[in-house]
């Protein structure tokens, strides 16, 4: 009996800690929990099978390494970041001026409130972020309009459930971030190869909704004449791009002609950006009618999202700022112009930085009990249990991906995406690795995945909140006098169906065409050298990156692969030419090449206490440079990226 | 129990003080952030300490938060069985995890950083990056999280008793649809909002 289950550890940890988690005790005590119970179980255990269980006390003594290794990740900081840029957004009201004045924009034609809200979905999670507020901020201000104008009431909220988990997957989103942080690659480079299938799939729920409006123009009417507000003027709108883009043009072959190129394109961009929205509030407060009230308003309205978008995405795309500035220099534009607007005051600063301390607390803890399960899985080598398990899935590659397409959505159901990520997506990416899947690519399809579990009912969060805020009784619209039905939930339920339909072809797609995501490796890279950087015993080449965590210990990292060699080369031969030491992985040091902004080097003593004798830690590899943040988000590309490419 | 209560109030009392006063390292941290990446742009300058420090101060904010967030309910919780239980059994199930899964967590890990952080006051250890910050301040931050955590630990495991024994109401059904479980979808603390 004993020898049986100290032969099968490994399925009997993962399976009973997660049944534990059912107990609804809080996942990240629980994950911790786990870990050190079958900690203890596999040190007694480990005895009789001293092949599949390298498990001592002395091991235990890393765990605040650990914890302190989660501390000093630089990838993880664009969490916080994120968070706050978007609850400050979110109280200065821009969710309700972008609804407001693009409804009237599209209202015209049929289906125009649903474009609006997809639209504004979209703006809103590239700059937000925040799957709750978008639903919500479209439940409250565009579901009744849309319900005031006779919209179908499943399309209707159909529409808003999937615009919101749009925020998912349009970078910057969390899910992206922990994704790339987990997988090993850079941020920046996530957010290159997501940004195509995020378009994509806006584009999709763009052409859903223009195929019903011939199917069932009932269902998708435009706005009565007399509720368009701002009135025609939609001439003078398109003018105003022309003559915006036009100073782009001329002011970069003219005033910056002598930049250099990103620069010259920012600067120009700028400019132009920078007119048009002083011709619109010069004509508002000067009360010129140069512009149209619509163009007026439309101008006045759109222009700081989306220098904010430009200021985040377009910085990071450029590789002027890793993704963490970018998070930086978004929550600062967010808080000015939250100001500007006056709707920043301390309780609202107050709320917001509580919220966003609570939410990665409980981020991170999850990803620290998921470290403490880890070094106990791995001990048991469930690693390789798993790997076995997942390599011998016929169909290679492809059965590997739908496998997992599937296993994860069915998770989705019930687990949130940080679980999904910090337990499940670590044992993933070394078989995706071995079977030569480009990381960056299967995370897009994991992202596209989670997104969709947002709205599959009964579980998808996306539901849960528009549930939170449509009316549960019949209510009585004070514009029209009408009596409007309650909405029930069935009849949301029917209206994500399509949406669900859309995701699927869409995960399919990526998986077709995997040339929608990998394209972000035609951006220019810097050449490795490995050479000239200190080699560890393990044969991890540091490549200035932060190399500091391989620590000549075998092959690294639950919780982050890739970090610099430790991955691509050095996992291969570290893990071979050092078998004696018998340690079971450890990651040290976060994932300092995620993102390739230097994390700062670990020291070398990661592991003072273990006395294991021969193998003792090289000396610390080299400091992370001065200017390791230079390399910007395609710094840390070059070494986390698996070795073939299809 | 009268007395239990007592300690229990007072331990709150500190732990969200503590968490509420470290929340605003969020504010320091994307502030510094930002300076950093316009200085570094614009002047053409990077200085490993201030870089370090981005990440020293939001190690501190959930170090620091984490016995609030607990005392919130704030962690995630997985309740798509347990939402349909009684508020009684939840306390039970709470009650006998906090004295099963969290109080061994805590006590391994602070008895666990002690040494940790000891070796590195003792050493004057400093960051390994050329002028980066002196290391023993942030390692401090993992013991004395855990500390709190601790004391929090207490604090539940006495509320949940008086829970069960009715010297304290049960808490109201925060755990349904909307409770923790959708917390954990993104940014949104609804009761916080």
């Amino acid at each position: 009996m004993l020898e049986l289950i100290a032969h099968n550890l490994a399925p009997i940890m993962f399976i009973s800690v997660m049944g534990m988690l059912l107990l609804g005790y809080p996942v990240a005590l629980t994950l911790a929990a786990g870990g050190l119970f079958f900690f203890v179980i596999g040190v007694a255990l480990s005895e009789i099978s001293p092949s599949e269980i390298n498990l001592f006390w002395p091991l235990l003594r890393a765990q605040p390494e650990r914890v302190f290794g989660i501390m000093s990740n630089d990838t993880l900081l664009a969490i916080p970041f994120f968070t706050f840029m978007g609850l400050i957004l979110e109280r200065s009201g821009m969710a309700e001026d972008l609804l407001d004045t693009i409804g009237q924009l599209f209202g015209p034609i049929r289906g125009g409130l649903a474009y609006a809200v997809i639209l504004v979905g979209a703006l809103l999670a590239a700059t937000t972020g925040v799957v709750a507020a978008s639903v919500i901020a479209m439940g409250l201000i565009s579901l009744p309009i849309m319900q005031r104008y006779g919209y179908d009431t499943s399309v209707a909220t159909g529409t808003i459930a999937a615009s919101g988990t749009l925020a998912q997957i349009v970078p910057p989103s969390l899910v992206l971030i922990v994704m790339a942080d987990q997988l090993g690659v850079s941020v920046g480079d996530m957010y290159k190869g997501a940004l195509l299938p995020a378009l994509i799939i806006t584009g999709g729920y763009c052409s859903y909704i223009f195929v019903l409006s011939f199917l069932r123009p009932k269902a998708v009417p435009a706005l009565p004449i007399e509720d368009r507000t701002l009135g025609n003027g939609i001439w003078s709108l398109v003018v105003v791009m022309v003559l915006a883009v036009a100073v782009y043009v001329v002011s970069g072959r003219t005033l910056y002609a002598d930049m250099l190129p990103t620069n010259r394109l920012v600067a120009a961009a700028t400019t132009a950006v920078v007119l048009a929205y002083l011709v619109a509030v010069a004509n508002r407060v000067f009360g010129l009618s140069v512009l149209s009230k619509l163009a007026e308003q439309v101008v006045i309205v759109l222009i700081p999202p989306l220098a904010l978008i430009f200021l985040v995405l377009g910085t990071i795309f450029l590789g002027i700022a890793t993704p963490t500035e970018g998070g930086a220099m978004g929550a600062v534009g967010a808080l000015i112009l939250a100001i500007a607007k006056r709707r920043l005051d301390f309780a609202t600063l107050r709320g917001a930085v509580e919220s966003t301390a609570m939410l990665s607390t409980f981020v991170m803890f999850i990803l620290i009990g998921a470290r403490v399960f880890g070094l106990t899985f791995y001990g048991v080598n469930g690693n390789v249990w798993l790997e076995e398990l997942l390599l011998g899935l016929p169909g290679g590659e492809y059965g590997f991906l739908i496998v997992v397409t599937v296993v994860v959505f069915i998770l989705g159901c019930f687990l949130d995406f940080f679980e999904i990520a910090f337990i499940l997506v670590p044992l993933l990416a070394p078989v995706a690795q071995t079977l030569g899947i480009d990381l960056v690519w299967f995370g897009v399809i994991l992202g596209i995945n989670l997104q969709t579990s947002f709205l599959t009912p009964p579980f998808g969060f996306s539901l849960f909140y528009l549930r939170s805020v449509v009316p549960t009784q019949d209510w009585t619209d004070e514009v029209t006098g009408r009596r409007m039905p309650a909405i029930r939930t069935p009849k949301i339920y029917r209206g994500v169906l399509p949406y669900i339909a859309l995701q699927f072809a869409m995960i399919l797609l990526v998986i077709g065409v995997p040339s929608l995501v990998t394209h972000y490796q035609d951006t220019p890279r810097r050449p490795v050298v490995p050479a000239s950087a200190p080699a560890t015993p393990s044969g991890t080449q540091s490549g200035g990156q932060s190399g500091g965590n391989s620590l000549g210990l075998p092959p690294l990292n639950f919780g982050g692969p890739g970090q610099s060699g430790g991955q691509s080369s050095g996992g291969a031969t570290g893990g071979s030419s050092q078998p004696s030491m018998g340690l079971p992985p450890l990651d040290l040091n976060g994932t300092g090449g995620g993102s390739g902004n230097g994390a700062p080097a670990q020291p070398s003593m990661g592991l003072p206490p273990l006395d294991f004798g021969g193998g003792a830690p090289a000396p610390a590899p080299a400091p992370a440079p001065e200017t390791a943040p230079e390399t910007g988000p395609s710094g840390g590309i070059d070494l986390s990226q698996p070795p073939s490419f299809n | 129990m009268r007395a239990l209560l007592a300690l229990s109030r007072g331990i709150d009392a500190v732990t969200r003080v503590i968490g509420q006063a470290a929340a605003w390292l969020i504010l320091v941290a994307v502030l510094v952030s930002a300076g950093n990446a316009v200085i570094r742009k614009a002047f053409n300058m990077s200085s490993n300490s201030w870089l370090e420090l981005q990440w020293y101060l939001f190690g501190a904010v959930f170090m620091l938060c984490a016995a609030w967030a607990l005392q919130r309910n704030a962690h995630v919780r997985i309740d798509v069985i347990t939402a349909h239980l009684r508020a009684r059994t939840r306390a039970w199930i709470d009650l006998i995890c906090h004295l099963l899964f969290l109080a061994p967590f805590v006590l391994l890990m602070t008895w666990l950083s002690w040494p940790f952080f000891m070796r590195s006051l003792a050493s004057g250890e400093s960051s390994s990056n050329a002028g980066g910050l002196i290391l023993w301040p942030a390692k401090g931050l993992v013991l004395l999280g855990f500390i709190v955590l601790i004391a929090q630990t207490i604090s539940e495991i006495i509320k949940r008793i008086a829970h069960l024994t009715g010297d304290l109401p049960m808490p109201a059904a925060d755990l349904g649809e909307t409770g923790g479980h959708s917390t954990a979808a993104d940014g949104e603390i609804a009761h916080n909002a």
